[in-house]
């Protein structure tokens, strides 16, 4: 919504982060029923999302009484460059991120035992992993959560990084997990723009009600597609989405118009 | 070629899951109410044609409120006083589906605590009380 209308920026980042929630908070059951999500990993990540998501979405509305327009420009640049930024992670690891392999032990991982499997469809076996990086990722989901608090965007697509790259998690536990995780963040995140007054029922209510019937639909469909898929699929929107968002706000801090887009 | 077992699936992470998703449904429902209201009620103190169209005329949210017969902007406690409107009901499903996080993680946190991890019990118990503590803390500054 932020690349592609004017409608103003607190308003679409509420609705960003009611339509990211409810889509976690739905694909919740069917991910936990078939064992995708983690639950430890959940936990591990709650407080710190939940935290760092307050904070952002605090953060947010404070800086827009400051900055007008320049600051809705600055977001959206922001972001841009963010998402694109993530995209190239994800080309570069390639392949491998789709079921990392821990070369070497961590004790703290150990010592919480952060290791568990989960049964692949696509390949017909059960596929163990050992998390690795806790306090690193620890530390990253925090400064997820106060980004996906200040944009609206419940960080989703950021623990996914965190968790794959950081934690060698699989792909498709990641995805599962930052979905559950995203829509416990985002439940602490909404309420600095529930108290002023941006989150508009009439507004989010279609799109919410989409993304519930999309994260049923998706958490199904999450477990029988392949991690190679899914991975492609991230960069594709990750890319898209930052190239409109960097040209919306070129177009707002220059006064340009930029053709076709 | 040996037949593979399923892993099981912790009890404790289906619990937070069927809770969650089941919550969700009802506030689904209560969202559809409320916007249906929205559009069908004659006159409101938040008129939705008018609403409407001041959100896609890119207007700011206290911008938005001020031209509104409420006259000012809302907060979570002002909806409670408003849920004679279609809107307030679509705010008000919204909340509940946001609220159901913290029952779930106590809910869960109970499971995990007897299935000896009591580490993440202890986290998922601090999770959960700050999801139900976030919505009083702009009422207490």
């Amino acid at each position: 919504m932020l690349a592609f209308t004017s409608i103003d920026t607190l308003i679409i980042r509420s609705t960003g982060l009611v339509v990211a929630m409810f889509s976690g908070l739905v694909a919740s059951g069917p991910f936990m029923r078939k064992g995708l999500a983690d639950i430890k990993l959940v936990f591990l990540g709650a407080l710190p999302i939940l935290l760092g998501g307050f904070l952002g979405s605090f953060a947010a509305v404070k800086l827009s009484q400051h900055l007008g327009e320049t600051g809705d420009s600055i977001v959206r640049l922001t972001l841009g460059l963010l998402l694109a930024a993530i995209a190239v992670i994800f080309v570069l690891g390639g392949a491998s991120t789709e079921y990392p392999q821990a070369r070497t032990k961590s004790r703290l991982a150990t010592k919480l035992k952060l290791r568990h499997m989960y049964w692949e469809e696509t390949l017909q076996k059960p596929v163990k992993y050992n998390a690795k990086n806790v306090k690193i990722a620890v530390f990253l989901l925090f400064a997820v959560g106060v980004t996906g608090g200040f944009f609206g965007l419940g960080g989703g697509w950021a623990v996914v990084p965190v968790l794959n790259l950081v934690m060698s998690v699989p792909l498709k536990v990641s995805a599962a997990t930052s979905g559950v995780l995203l829509a416990m963040g985002n439940s602490a995140a909404i309420w600095p723009y529930i108290n002023i007054g941006a989150l508009i029922g009439v507004v989010a209510a279609p799109w919410m009600l989409g993304q519930i019937i999309g994260g049923i639909v998706g958490a199904h469909i999450l477990s029988s597609i392949k991690a190679a898929f899914v991975r492609k699929l991230l960069i594709f929107m990750l890319l898209l989405t930052s190239f409109k968002l960097f040209s919306r706000g070129l177009e707002g801090l220059f006064n340009i118009s930029i053709p076709m887009i | 070629m040996p037949i593979q077992k399923k892993p099981p699936i912790p009890i404790s992470g289906v619990i937070y899951g069927e809770f969650i998703y089941w919550c969700t449904c009802i506030s689904a429902i209560i969202v559809v109410f409320g916007t249906i209201k929205s559009f069908i009620e004659g006159s409101s103190d938040i008129p939705v044609e008018q609403l409407l169209d001041a959100v896609f005329a890119g207007q700011s949210a206290d911008t938005i409120w001020a031209s509104l017969p409420i006259g000012s902007t809302p907060n979570a406690l002002t909806y409670l006083s408003l849920l004679n409107t279609g809107e307030a009901i679509t705010v008000l499903g919204i909340c509940l589906g946001v609220l159901s996080v913290g029952p779930a993680i106590f809910l869960s946190a109970a499971f995990m605590w007897r299935s000896k991890n009591k580490f993440f019990a202890i986290t998922a118990l601090f999770s959960g009380i700050f999801a139900l503590v976030a919505p009083f803390v702009f009422f207490l500054t």
